[in-house]
Protein backbone atom coordinates (compact mmCIF):
# COMPACT_ATOMS: atom_id res chain seq x y z
CA UNK A 1 0.00 0.00 0.00
CA UNK A 2 1.31 3.44 -0.93
CA UNK A 3 2.15 5.66 2.01
CA UNK A 4 2.63 9.34 1.36
CA UNK A 5 5.36 11.32 3.04
CA UNK A 6 4.26 13.21 6.12
CA UNK A 7 2.95 16.70 5.26
CA UNK A 8 4.47 19.50 7.28
CA UNK A 9 1.44 21.75 6.87
CA UNK A 10 -2.30 21.21 6.92
CA UNK A 11 -4.23 21.86 3.72
CA UNK A 12 -5.49 25.11 5.20
CA UNK A 13 -2.05 26.26 6.38
CA UNK A 14 -0.57 25.46 2.99
CA UNK A 15 -3.26 27.32 1.04
CA UNK A 16 -3.07 30.36 3.31
CA UNK A 17 0.73 30.44 3.13
CA UNK A 18 0.58 30.21 -0.65
CA UNK A 19 -1.69 33.25 -0.79
CA UNK A 20 0.57 35.12 1.64
CA UNK A 21 3.54 34.34 -0.63
CA UNK A 22 5.18 32.33 2.15
CA UNK A 23 7.09 29.05 1.69
CA UNK A 24 5.05 25.84 1.60
CA UNK A 25 6.00 22.18 2.00
CA UNK A 26 4.57 20.78 -1.23
CA UNK A 27 2.42 21.57 -4.25
CA UNK A 28 -1.25 21.84 -3.23
CA UNK A 29 -3.94 19.87 -5.04
CA UNK A 30 -7.29 21.27 -6.14
CA UNK A 31 -9.74 18.58 -7.32
CA UNK A 32 -11.98 21.10 -9.18
CA UNK A 33 -14.87 19.00 -8.06
CA UNK A 34 -18.26 20.72 -8.07
CA UNK A 35 -19.71 17.93 -10.24
CA UNK A 36 -17.16 15.21 -9.39
CA UNK A 37 -17.56 15.42 -5.59
CA UNK A 38 -21.28 14.56 -5.48
CA UNK A 39 -20.57 11.38 -7.45
CA UNK A 40 -17.96 10.42 -4.85
CA UNK A 41 -20.66 10.67 -2.19
CA UNK A 42 -23.30 8.79 -4.15
CA UNK A 43 -25.37 11.87 -4.99
CA UNK A 44 -26.50 13.02 -8.39
CA UNK A 45 -23.69 14.99 -9.99
CA UNK A 46 -26.15 17.90 -10.26
CA UNK A 47 -26.98 18.06 -6.55
CA UNK A 48 -25.12 21.33 -6.10
CA UNK A 49 -27.52 23.06 -8.49
CA UNK A 50 -30.49 22.32 -6.24
CA UNK A 51 -29.09 21.62 -2.76
CA UNK A 52 -26.18 23.77 -1.62
CA UNK A 53 -25.79 21.88 1.66
CA UNK A 54 -25.31 18.48 0.03
CA UNK A 55 -23.17 19.96 -2.73
CA UNK A 56 -20.84 21.66 -0.25
CA UNK A 57 -20.73 18.64 2.04
CA UNK A 58 -19.70 16.45 -0.90
CA UNK A 59 -16.89 18.84 -1.80
CA UNK A 60 -15.53 18.97 1.77
CA UNK A 61 -15.51 15.19 2.02
CA UNK A 62 -13.90 14.79 -1.41
CA UNK A 63 -11.22 17.28 -0.36
CA UNK A 64 -10.66 15.15 2.73
CA UNK A 65 -10.27 12.07 0.55
CA UNK A 66 -7.76 13.63 -1.88
CA UNK A 67 -6.11 16.21 0.43
CA UNK A 68 -7.67 18.97 -1.64
CA UNK A 69 -6.88 22.55 -0.77
CA UNK A 70 -9.79 24.18 1.04
CA UNK A 71 -11.31 26.20 -1.73
CA UNK A 72 -14.72 25.53 -3.25
CA UNK A 73 -17.03 27.49 -5.47
CA UNK A 74 -20.51 27.32 -6.78
CA UNK A 75 -20.01 27.92 -10.49
CA UNK A 76 -23.47 29.39 -10.92
CA UNK A 77 -23.53 28.06 -14.45
CA UNK A 78 -25.84 30.14 -16.54
CA UNK A 79 -26.96 32.17 -13.49
CA UNK A 80 -27.08 35.57 -15.22
CA UNK A 81 -29.70 34.23 -17.62
CA UNK A 82 -32.33 33.80 -14.89
CA UNK A 83 -31.32 36.98 -13.10
CA UNK A 84 -32.11 38.93 -16.27
CA UNK A 85 -35.28 36.97 -17.10
CA UNK A 86 -34.06 34.13 -19.32
CA UNK A 87 -34.50 30.41 -18.72
CA UNK A 88 -31.94 27.71 -18.04
CA UNK A 89 -32.07 23.98 -18.19
CA UNK A 90 -31.09 22.14 -15.02
CA UNK A 91 -29.41 19.01 -16.34
CA UNK A 92 -30.86 15.57 -15.73
CA UNK A 93 -29.32 13.41 -18.46
CA UNK A 94 -26.54 11.07 -17.45
CA UNK A 95 -24.41 12.74 -20.13
CA UNK A 96 -24.99 16.33 -19.02
CA UNK A 97 -22.70 18.28 -16.76
CA UNK A 98 -23.69 21.91 -16.39
CA UNK A 99 -26.67 24.21 -16.41
CA UNK A 100 -27.31 25.40 -19.94
CA UNK A 101 -29.09 28.32 -21.47
CA UNK A 102 -32.58 27.36 -22.64
CA UNK A 103 -33.95 30.78 -23.58
CA UNK A 104 -31.97 34.02 -23.53
CA UNK A 105 -33.23 37.01 -21.56
CA UNK A 106 -33.52 39.11 -24.69
CA UNK A 107 -34.23 38.14 -28.28
CA UNK A 108 -34.28 41.48 -30.10
CA UNK A 109 -32.01 44.43 -30.48
CA UNK A 110 -34.71 46.73 -29.13
CA UNK A 111 -35.09 44.62 -25.97
CA UNK A 112 -31.31 44.55 -25.54
CA UNK A 113 -31.12 48.34 -25.63
CA UNK A 114 -33.81 48.48 -22.94
CA UNK A 115 -32.34 45.77 -20.70
CA UNK A 116 -31.75 47.04 -17.16
CA UNK A 117 -30.02 45.64 -14.10
CA UNK A 118 -32.64 44.04 -11.84
CA UNK A 119 -32.44 43.72 -8.06
CA UNK A 120 -30.26 40.64 -8.02
CA UNK A 121 -30.70 39.44 -4.44
CA UNK A 122 -33.62 37.10 -4.84
CA UNK A 123 -33.33 36.14 -8.48
CA UNK A 124 -32.29 32.94 -10.17
CA UNK A 125 -29.59 30.92 -8.44
CA UNK A 126 -28.39 33.83 -6.28
CA UNK A 127 -30.08 32.58 -3.05
CA UNK A 128 -28.63 29.08 -3.63
CA UNK A 129 -25.16 30.51 -4.20
CA UNK A 130 -25.55 32.65 -1.08
CA UNK A 131 -26.41 29.54 0.94
CA UNK A 132 -23.27 27.88 -0.45
CA UNK A 133 -21.24 30.85 0.80
CA UNK A 134 -22.84 30.67 4.25
CA UNK A 135 -21.50 27.12 4.46
CA UNK A 136 -18.07 28.23 3.28
CA UNK A 137 -18.02 30.83 6.05
CA UNK A 138 -19.25 28.37 8.64
CA UNK A 139 -16.63 25.74 7.78
CA UNK A 140 -13.68 28.10 7.36
CA UNK A 141 -13.43 27.97 3.59
CA UNK A 142 -12.77 31.18 1.67
CA UNK A 143 -16.09 32.72 0.63
CA UNK A 144 -16.52 32.63 -3.12
CA UNK A 145 -19.06 34.21 -5.37
CA UNK A 146 -19.35 33.96 -9.11
CA UNK A 147 -18.00 36.86 -11.09
CA UNK A 148 -16.97 37.22 -14.79
CA UNK A 149 -15.94 36.78 -17.40
CA UNK A 150 -17.76 39.57 -19.17
CA UNK A 151 -18.35 37.74 -22.44
CA UNK A 152 -19.21 34.42 -20.80
CA UNK A 153 -21.84 36.13 -18.66
CA UNK A 154 -23.13 38.17 -21.60
CA UNK A 155 -23.39 34.96 -23.63
CA UNK A 156 -25.74 33.61 -20.97
CA UNK A 157 -27.91 36.71 -21.17
CA UNK A 158 -28.31 37.07 -24.95
CA UNK A 159 -26.94 33.77 -26.31
CA UNK A 160 -23.43 33.25 -27.64
CA UNK A 161 -24.33 33.24 -31.34
CA UNK A 162 -26.22 36.50 -31.05
CA UNK A 163 -23.39 38.01 -29.06
CA UNK A 164 -20.92 36.99 -31.78
CA UNK A 165 -23.09 38.46 -34.54
CA UNK A 166 -23.67 41.71 -32.67
CA UNK A 167 -19.97 42.08 -31.91
CA UNK A 168 -19.50 42.68 -35.63
CA UNK A 169 -22.86 44.18 -36.60
CA UNK A 170 -23.84 46.16 -33.50
CA UNK A 171 -20.65 46.81 -31.54
CA UNK A 172 -22.13 49.82 -29.78
CA UNK A 173 -24.92 47.62 -28.42
CA UNK A 174 -22.44 44.96 -27.23
CA UNK A 175 -20.42 47.67 -25.47
CA UNK A 176 -23.59 48.83 -23.75
CA UNK A 177 -24.35 45.26 -22.67
CA UNK A 178 -20.79 44.66 -21.47
CA UNK A 179 -21.14 47.70 -19.23
CA UNK A 180 -24.40 46.25 -17.93
CA UNK A 181 -22.59 42.99 -17.13
CA UNK A 182 -19.96 45.04 -15.23
CA UNK A 183 -22.72 46.64 -13.17
CA UNK A 184 -24.27 43.22 -12.58
CA UNK A 185 -21.03 41.59 -11.42
CA UNK A 186 -20.18 44.55 -9.19
CA UNK A 187 -23.63 44.39 -7.60
CA UNK A 188 -23.13 40.66 -6.92
CA UNK A 189 -19.79 41.44 -5.25
CA UNK A 190 -21.37 44.23 -3.19
CA UNK A 191 -24.13 41.90 -2.04
CA UNK A 192 -21.59 39.33 -0.83
CA UNK A 193 -19.39 41.92 0.88
CA UNK A 194 -22.45 43.53 2.55
CA UNK A 195 -23.62 40.14 3.78
CA UNK A 196 -20.40 38.77 5.21
CA UNK A 197 -18.52 42.00 6.04
CA UNK A 198 -15.21 40.18 5.56
CA UNK A 199 -13.83 40.92 2.09
CA UNK A 200 -10.46 39.61 3.25
CA UNK A 201 -12.02 36.13 3.49
CA UNK A 202 -13.34 36.17 -0.07
CA UNK A 203 -12.00 34.62 -3.26
CA UNK A 204 -14.50 35.19 -6.06
CA UNK A 205 -14.48 33.01 -9.15
CA UNK A 206 -14.33 33.85 -12.82
CA UNK A 207 -14.70 31.21 -15.51
CA UNK A 208 -14.02 32.33 -19.05
CA UNK A 209 -14.90 29.70 -21.64
CA UNK A 210 -16.59 32.02 -24.12
CA UNK A 211 -13.50 34.21 -24.37
CA UNK A 212 -11.50 31.35 -25.83
CA UNK A 213 -9.78 31.67 -29.18
CA UNK A 214 -11.83 28.69 -30.31
CA UNK A 215 -14.62 31.31 -30.53
CA UNK A 216 -13.29 34.85 -30.70
CA UNK A 217 -10.09 36.55 -31.79
CA UNK A 218 -7.69 38.24 -29.41
CA UNK A 219 -8.66 41.53 -31.07
CA UNK A 220 -12.29 40.93 -30.14
CA UNK A 221 -11.20 39.97 -26.64
CA UNK A 222 -9.22 43.21 -26.35
CA UNK A 223 -12.18 45.27 -27.51
CA UNK A 224 -15.10 43.65 -25.73
CA UNK A 225 -13.64 41.96 -22.68
CA UNK A 226 -10.43 43.60 -21.53
CA UNK A 227 -11.63 47.07 -20.50
CA UNK A 228 -14.72 45.72 -18.73
CA UNK A 229 -12.91 42.85 -17.03
CA UNK A 230 -10.33 45.33 -15.75
CA UNK A 231 -13.10 47.52 -14.38
CA UNK A 232 -14.85 44.65 -12.58
CA UNK A 233 -11.62 43.34 -11.06
CA UNK A 234 -10.46 46.78 -9.98
CA UNK A 235 -13.81 47.44 -8.29
CA UNK A 236 -13.71 44.04 -6.58
CA UNK A 237 -10.18 44.75 -5.38
CA UNK A 238 -11.26 48.20 -4.16
CA UNK A 239 -13.84 46.49 -1.92
CA UNK A 240 -10.95 44.92 -0.01
CA UNK A 241 -10.97 41.55 -1.76
CA UNK A 242 -7.38 40.50 -2.19
CA UNK A 243 -7.52 37.34 -4.29
CA UNK A 244 -9.58 36.39 -7.33
CA UNK A 245 -9.71 32.93 -8.89
CA UNK A 246 -9.72 33.17 -12.69
CA UNK A 247 -10.09 30.14 -14.92
CA UNK A 248 -8.81 31.03 -18.39
CA UNK A 249 -10.68 28.22 -20.08
CA UNK A 250 -9.70 26.45 -23.28
CA UNK A 251 -7.39 27.74 -26.00
CA UNK A 252 -6.50 31.30 -24.98
CA UNK A 253 -2.86 31.63 -25.89
CA UNK A 254 -3.56 34.68 -28.04
CA UNK A 255 -5.49 36.37 -25.23
CA UNK A 256 -2.80 35.94 -22.59
CA UNK A 257 -1.07 39.30 -23.22
CA UNK A 258 -4.43 40.95 -22.50
CA UNK A 259 -5.35 38.84 -19.48
CA UNK A 260 -1.93 39.79 -18.09
CA UNK A 261 -3.02 43.45 -18.07
CA UNK A 262 -5.91 42.72 -15.69
CA UNK A 263 -5.40 43.14 -11.92
CA UNK A 264 -5.84 39.47 -11.02
CA UNK A 265 -5.22 39.79 -7.29
CA UNK A 266 -2.39 39.95 -4.79
CA UNK A 267 -1.80 37.24 -5.71
CA UNK A 268 -4.55 36.10 -8.00
CA UNK A 269 -5.09 32.41 -8.64
CA UNK A 270 -4.98 31.90 -12.38
CA UNK A 271 -6.09 28.54 -13.72
CA UNK A 272 -5.45 27.31 -17.25
CA UNK A 273 -6.80 24.76 -19.67
CA UNK A 274 -4.40 22.15 -20.98
CA UNK A 275 -4.09 24.19 -24.16
CA UNK A 276 -1.83 26.69 -22.38
CA UNK A 277 1.65 25.50 -21.50
CA UNK A 278 2.49 26.18 -17.86
CA UNK A 279 5.84 27.71 -18.81
CA UNK A 280 3.90 30.22 -20.92
CA UNK A 281 1.44 30.79 -18.08
CA UNK A 282 4.34 31.45 -15.72
CA UNK A 283 5.80 34.03 -18.07
CA UNK A 284 2.57 36.03 -18.28
CA UNK A 285 1.61 35.81 -14.60
CA UNK A 286 4.86 35.96 -12.62
CA UNK A 287 3.17 37.49 -9.56
CA UNK A 288 0.13 35.21 -9.40
CA UNK A 289 -0.39 31.63 -8.30
CA UNK A 290 -0.84 29.52 -11.42
CA UNK A 291 -2.98 26.41 -11.51
CA UNK A 292 -3.56 23.56 -13.86
CA UNK A 293 -3.82 21.83 -16.10
CA UNK A 294 -4.25 18.12 -16.76
CA UNK A 295 -6.47 17.53 -19.78
CA UNK A 296 -9.88 16.56 -18.34
CA UNK A 297 -10.59 14.06 -21.11
CA UNK A 298 -7.41 12.18 -20.18
CA UNK A 299 -8.43 12.07 -16.52
CA UNK A 300 -11.79 10.69 -17.59
CA UNK A 301 -10.77 8.23 -20.29
CA UNK A 302 -7.00 7.82 -20.04
CA UNK A 303 -4.94 5.20 -18.31
CA UNK A 304 -3.73 5.96 -14.76
CA UNK A 305 -0.14 6.01 -16.04
CA UNK A 306 -1.06 8.75 -18.54
CA UNK A 307 -2.61 10.88 -15.80
CA UNK A 308 0.41 10.32 -13.58
CA UNK A 309 2.83 11.29 -16.34
CA UNK A 310 0.91 14.45 -17.26
CA UNK A 311 0.81 15.32 -13.56
CA UNK A 312 4.58 14.86 -13.29
CA UNK A 313 5.14 17.19 -16.23
CA UNK A 314 2.79 19.82 -14.81
CA UNK A 315 4.33 19.65 -11.35
CA UNK A 316 7.86 19.95 -12.66
CA UNK A 317 6.92 23.01 -14.70
CA UNK A 318 4.66 24.52 -12.03
CA UNK A 319 7.17 24.11 -9.22
CA UNK A 320 9.52 26.52 -11.00
CA UNK A 321 6.90 29.27 -10.92
CA UNK A 322 8.03 31.94 -8.42
CA UNK A 323 4.55 32.73 -7.05
CA UNK A 324 3.39 29.18 -6.48
CA UNK A 325 1.48 26.48 -8.25
CA UNK A 326 -1.59 24.33 -7.61
CA UNK A 327 -2.05 21.05 -9.45
CA UNK A 328 -5.54 20.55 -10.86
CA UNK A 329 -7.41 19.42 -13.91
CA UNK A 330 -7.49 21.87 -16.82
CA UNK A 331 -11.18 22.58 -16.25
CA UNK A 332 -13.95 21.06 -14.12
CA UNK A 333 -13.06 17.52 -13.11
CA UNK A 334 -15.25 15.27 -15.27
CA UNK A 335 -17.74 13.71 -12.84
CA UNK A 336 -17.29 10.27 -14.38
CA UNK A 337 -13.52 10.27 -13.90
CA UNK A 338 -12.24 7.10 -12.28
CA UNK A 339 -11.32 8.08 -8.71
CA UNK A 340 -8.08 6.16 -9.16
CA UNK A 341 -7.04 8.57 -11.93
CA UNK A 342 -7.68 11.49 -9.59
CA UNK A 343 -5.66 9.77 -6.90
CA UNK A 344 -2.79 9.44 -9.40
CA UNK A 345 -2.62 13.22 -9.50
CA UNK A 346 -2.29 13.30 -5.73
CA UNK A 347 0.32 10.52 -5.87
CA UNK A 348 2.34 12.49 -8.41
CA UNK A 349 2.43 15.41 -5.98
CA UNK A 350 3.88 13.10 -3.35
CA UNK A 351 6.49 11.82 -5.78
CA UNK A 352 7.48 15.11 -7.45
CA UNK A 353 5.81 18.02 -5.66
CA UNK A 354 7.94 18.63 -2.57
CA UNK A 355 9.68 21.96 -2.01
CA UNK A 356 11.52 20.77 1.06
CA UNK B 1 -25.92 37.84 -71.35
CA UNK B 2 -22.27 37.15 -71.89
CA UNK B 3 -20.14 34.54 -70.15
CA UNK B 4 -18.03 37.39 -68.82
CA UNK B 5 -21.10 38.94 -67.19
CA UNK B 6 -22.07 35.56 -65.66
CA UNK B 7 -18.59 35.08 -64.25
CA UNK B 8 -18.58 38.60 -62.90
CA UNK B 9 -21.91 38.15 -61.09
CA UNK B 10 -20.84 34.83 -59.61
CA UNK B 11 -17.58 36.39 -58.44
CA UNK B 12 -19.55 39.20 -56.80
CA UNK B 13 -21.75 36.62 -55.09
CA UNK B 14 -18.65 34.80 -53.88
CA UNK B 15 -17.19 38.02 -52.51
CA UNK B 16 -20.45 39.03 -50.83
CA UNK B 17 -20.42 35.82 -48.80
CA UNK B 18 -16.74 36.13 -47.93
CA UNK B 19 -17.29 39.77 -46.91
CA UNK B 20 -20.32 38.82 -44.77
CA UNK B 21 -22.67 41.00 -46.84
CA UNK B 22 -26.06 39.32 -46.47
CA UNK B 23 -27.99 41.99 -48.33
CA UNK B 24 -25.67 41.96 -51.33
CA UNK B 25 -25.70 38.19 -51.37
CA UNK B 26 -29.51 38.07 -51.57
CA UNK B 27 -29.67 40.83 -54.17
CA UNK B 28 -27.00 39.23 -56.35
CA UNK B 29 -28.79 35.89 -56.20
CA UNK B 30 -31.95 37.52 -57.52
CA UNK B 31 -29.96 39.24 -60.28
CA UNK B 32 -28.30 35.96 -61.20
CA UNK B 33 -31.65 34.25 -61.64
CA UNK B 34 -33.15 37.23 -63.45
CA UNK B 35 -30.30 37.18 -65.94
CA UNK B 36 -30.78 33.47 -66.61
CA UNK B 37 -27.63 32.14 -64.98
CA UNK B 38 -27.95 28.54 -63.88
CA UNK B 39 -28.69 28.39 -60.12
CA UNK B 40 -26.63 25.25 -59.67
CA UNK B 41 -23.61 26.93 -61.22
CA UNK B 42 -24.04 29.97 -58.96
CA UNK B 43 -24.12 27.70 -55.95
CA UNK B 44 -21.09 25.62 -56.82
CA UNK B 45 -18.90 28.33 -58.33
CA UNK B 46 -20.10 31.11 -56.06
CA UNK B 47 -21.27 29.83 -52.71
CA UNK B 48 -19.34 26.57 -52.31
CA UNK B 49 -16.15 28.30 -53.37
CA UNK B 50 -16.90 31.19 -51.02
CA UNK B 51 -17.34 28.96 -47.99
CA UNK B 52 -14.19 27.12 -48.93
CA UNK B 53 -12.39 30.49 -48.84
CA UNK B 54 -14.09 31.31 -45.53
CA UNK B 55 -12.84 28.01 -44.14
CA UNK B 56 -9.34 28.90 -45.26
CA UNK B 57 -9.58 32.29 -43.52
CA UNK B 58 -10.76 30.54 -40.34
CA UNK B 59 -7.92 28.03 -40.48
CA UNK B 60 -5.44 30.88 -40.96
CA UNK B 61 -6.90 32.71 -37.94
CA UNK B 62 -8.11 35.65 -39.99
CA UNK B 63 -11.74 34.77 -39.32
CA UNK B 64 -13.26 33.53 -36.07
CA UNK B 65 -16.68 32.27 -35.05
CA UNK B 66 -18.34 35.73 -35.28
CA UNK B 67 -17.15 36.12 -38.87
CA UNK B 68 -18.16 32.53 -39.74
CA UNK B 69 -21.65 33.18 -38.44
CA UNK B 70 -22.07 36.30 -40.56
CA UNK B 71 -20.70 34.50 -43.63
CA UNK B 72 -23.23 31.74 -42.98
CA UNK B 73 -26.03 34.35 -42.85
CA UNK B 74 -24.93 35.62 -46.26
CA UNK B 75 -24.69 32.05 -47.54
CA UNK B 76 -28.22 31.13 -46.47
CA UNK B 77 -29.63 34.41 -47.81
CA UNK B 78 -28.36 33.30 -51.23
CA UNK B 79 -29.19 29.61 -50.89
CA UNK B 80 -32.80 30.39 -49.95
CA UNK B 81 -33.19 32.13 -53.31
CA UNK B 82 -31.06 29.89 -55.50
CA UNK B 83 -31.82 26.40 -54.17
CA UNK B 84 -35.50 26.24 -55.19
CA UNK B 85 -34.42 27.00 -58.78
CA UNK B 86 -31.91 24.17 -59.05
CA UNK B 87 -33.17 21.57 -61.51
CA UNK B 88 -33.38 18.22 -59.76
CA UNK B 89 -31.34 16.42 -62.41
CA UNK B 90 -28.54 19.01 -62.09
CA UNK B 91 -28.34 19.01 -58.35
CA UNK B 92 -25.04 17.53 -57.34
CA UNK B 93 -25.62 15.96 -53.95
CA UNK B 94 -22.38 14.82 -52.36
CA UNK B 95 -24.09 12.64 -49.81
CA UNK B 96 -26.49 12.62 -46.93
CA UNK B 97 -25.52 13.18 -43.35
CA UNK B 98 -27.39 13.05 -40.06
CA UNK B 99 -26.01 15.66 -37.69
CA UNK B 100 -26.64 16.51 -34.06
CA UNK B 101 -25.30 17.35 -30.61
CA UNK B 102 -25.61 14.32 -28.35
CA UNK B 103 -27.93 14.02 -25.37
CA UNK B 104 -27.06 16.11 -22.36
CA UNK B 105 -25.27 18.80 -24.34
CA UNK B 106 -26.83 22.12 -25.32
CA UNK B 107 -23.75 23.62 -26.99
CA UNK B 108 -24.52 23.76 -30.69
CA UNK B 109 -22.36 26.48 -32.24
CA UNK B 110 -19.84 23.96 -33.53
CA UNK B 111 -22.55 21.71 -34.90
CA UNK B 112 -24.22 24.67 -36.60
CA UNK B 113 -20.97 25.63 -38.27
CA UNK B 114 -20.48 22.06 -39.48
CA UNK B 115 -23.96 22.25 -41.02
CA UNK B 116 -23.06 25.49 -42.79
CA UNK B 117 -19.92 24.01 -44.31
CA UNK B 118 -21.73 20.84 -45.39
CA UNK B 119 -24.68 22.76 -46.85
CA UNK B 120 -22.28 24.93 -48.79
CA UNK B 121 -20.45 21.87 -50.08
CA UNK B 122 -23.63 20.34 -51.47
CA UNK B 123 -24.47 17.77 -48.82
CA UNK B 124 -27.99 16.98 -47.72
CA UNK B 125 -27.93 17.59 -43.98
CA UNK B 126 -30.53 16.19 -41.60
CA UNK B 127 -29.97 18.38 -38.57
CA UNK B 128 -31.41 16.93 -35.37
CA UNK B 129 -30.37 19.92 -33.27
CA UNK B 130 -28.92 19.74 -29.77
CA UNK B 131 -29.46 17.51 -26.72
CA UNK B 132 -30.53 14.70 -29.07
CA UNK B 133 -31.66 11.42 -27.51
CA UNK B 134 -29.28 8.70 -28.64
CA UNK B 135 -31.85 6.51 -30.39
CA UNK B 136 -32.93 9.51 -32.52
CA UNK B 137 -29.65 9.30 -34.43
CA UNK B 138 -30.35 5.68 -35.31
CA UNK B 139 -33.97 6.37 -36.25
CA UNK B 140 -33.05 9.33 -38.44
CA UNK B 141 -30.31 7.43 -40.22
CA UNK B 142 -32.77 4.61 -40.84
CA UNK B 143 -35.43 7.03 -42.09
CA UNK B 144 -33.12 8.90 -44.47
CA UNK B 145 -30.66 6.15 -45.32
CA UNK B 146 -27.94 8.73 -44.75
CA UNK B 147 -24.35 7.79 -45.57
CA UNK B 148 -22.84 9.33 -42.46
CA UNK B 149 -23.91 10.17 -38.94
CA UNK B 150 -22.01 13.07 -37.35
CA UNK B 151 -22.02 13.54 -33.59
CA UNK B 152 -20.95 16.64 -31.72
CA UNK B 153 -20.16 17.13 -28.01
CA UNK B 154 -18.52 19.95 -26.10
CA UNK B 155 -18.31 18.38 -22.66
CA UNK B 156 -16.36 15.48 -21.25
CA UNK B 157 -19.61 14.04 -19.88
CA UNK B 158 -21.57 14.23 -23.13
CA UNK B 159 -18.76 12.76 -25.18
CA UNK B 160 -19.39 9.56 -23.22
CA UNK B 161 -22.67 9.21 -25.16
CA UNK B 162 -20.75 8.86 -28.41
CA UNK B 163 -19.54 5.24 -28.06
CA UNK B 164 -23.11 4.24 -27.23
CA UNK B 165 -24.52 5.84 -30.34
CA UNK B 166 -21.76 4.31 -32.43
CA UNK B 167 -22.46 0.90 -30.96
CA UNK B 168 -26.19 1.25 -31.62
CA UNK B 169 -25.57 2.43 -35.16
CA UNK B 170 -23.08 -0.29 -36.03
CA UNK B 171 -25.32 -2.97 -34.55
CA UNK B 172 -28.05 -1.96 -36.96
CA UNK B 173 -25.87 -1.30 -40.01
CA UNK B 174 -22.09 -1.72 -39.85
CA UNK B 175 -21.73 0.15 -43.15
CA UNK B 176 -22.96 3.46 -41.82
CA UNK B 177 -19.99 5.70 -41.17
CA UNK B 178 -19.94 7.71 -37.95
CA UNK B 179 -17.79 10.77 -37.44
CA UNK B 180 -17.38 12.77 -34.24
CA UNK B 181 -16.11 16.18 -33.23
CA UNK B 182 -16.04 18.68 -30.39
CA UNK B 183 -13.58 20.35 -28.05
CA UNK B 184 -12.75 17.48 -25.66
CA UNK B 185 -12.24 14.92 -28.44
CA UNK B 186 -9.11 13.85 -30.19
CA UNK B 187 -8.59 11.47 -33.07
CA UNK B 188 -7.30 8.93 -30.57
CA UNK B 189 -10.44 9.13 -28.43
CA UNK B 190 -12.63 9.03 -31.55
CA UNK B 191 -10.89 5.90 -32.66
CA UNK B 192 -11.22 4.28 -29.23
CA UNK B 193 -14.97 4.98 -29.41
CA UNK B 194 -15.18 3.10 -32.71
CA UNK B 195 -15.80 6.20 -34.82
CA UNK B 196 -14.84 6.05 -38.48
CA UNK B 197 -13.91 9.70 -38.66
CA UNK B 198 -12.97 12.72 -36.58
CA UNK B 199 -12.92 16.42 -37.36
CA UNK B 200 -11.10 18.94 -35.20
CA UNK B 201 -12.94 21.92 -36.65
CA UNK B 202 -16.06 22.64 -38.70
CA UNK B 203 -13.82 23.32 -41.66
CA UNK B 204 -12.19 19.90 -41.38
CA UNK B 205 -15.58 18.21 -41.18
CA UNK B 206 -16.31 18.47 -44.91
CA UNK B 207 -13.01 16.90 -45.95
CA UNK B 208 -13.50 14.13 -43.40
CA UNK B 209 -17.03 13.45 -44.63
CA UNK B 210 -15.83 13.24 -48.21
CA UNK B 211 -13.14 10.81 -47.13
CA UNK B 212 -15.71 8.62 -45.40
CA UNK B 213 -18.01 8.67 -48.40
CA UNK B 214 -15.40 7.44 -50.86
CA UNK B 215 -15.24 3.77 -49.86
CA UNK B 216 -19.01 3.61 -50.17
CA UNK B 217 -18.87 4.99 -53.71
CA UNK B 218 -16.35 2.34 -54.71
CA UNK B 219 -18.47 -0.50 -53.34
Amino acid sequence: MTKFKQDEMTEKERFEALLLRKPIDRVPFFPYDFAFAPVMLGYSKFIGYTDADKGFDAIMRTHEMFDGCPYAFHPGGAFPARVFGGEVKIPTSEYAMAVALERPAVETEEAAWKLQLPDIRTRGAIPLMMRFSELQYKYGYPISFTSGSILTRLGYIIGVEKMCRWMLRKPELVHRLCQLVVDFLVSVAEYWVDTFKHPELMIPLTGAPTDSNQIISSKQFAEFCLPYQKEVYQKIRDMGIRHIFTHICGEQNLNLPYWAQIPMGDPGIVSFGHEVDLDTASKYFPNDVIMGNIEPAVIQTGKPEAVYELSRICIEKGKKHPSGFILSSGCDMPPHSPPYNVWMMRKAIDDFGWYI
Amino acid sequence: MTEERAQNLIKQLHDAVVKMDEEASAQLSKTILAEGIDANRAITEGLTAAMSKVGELYTNQEYWVPELLLCSDALYAALDILKPKVKVEEAEVKGQIVLGVVEGDMHDIGKNLVKVMLDAAGWTVHDLGRDVQLERFVEEQQRTNADIVALSALMTTSMLAMPKVIQMMKARDPNVAVMVGGAPLTREIASSYGADGYAKTAVDAVAEAVKLLKPREIK
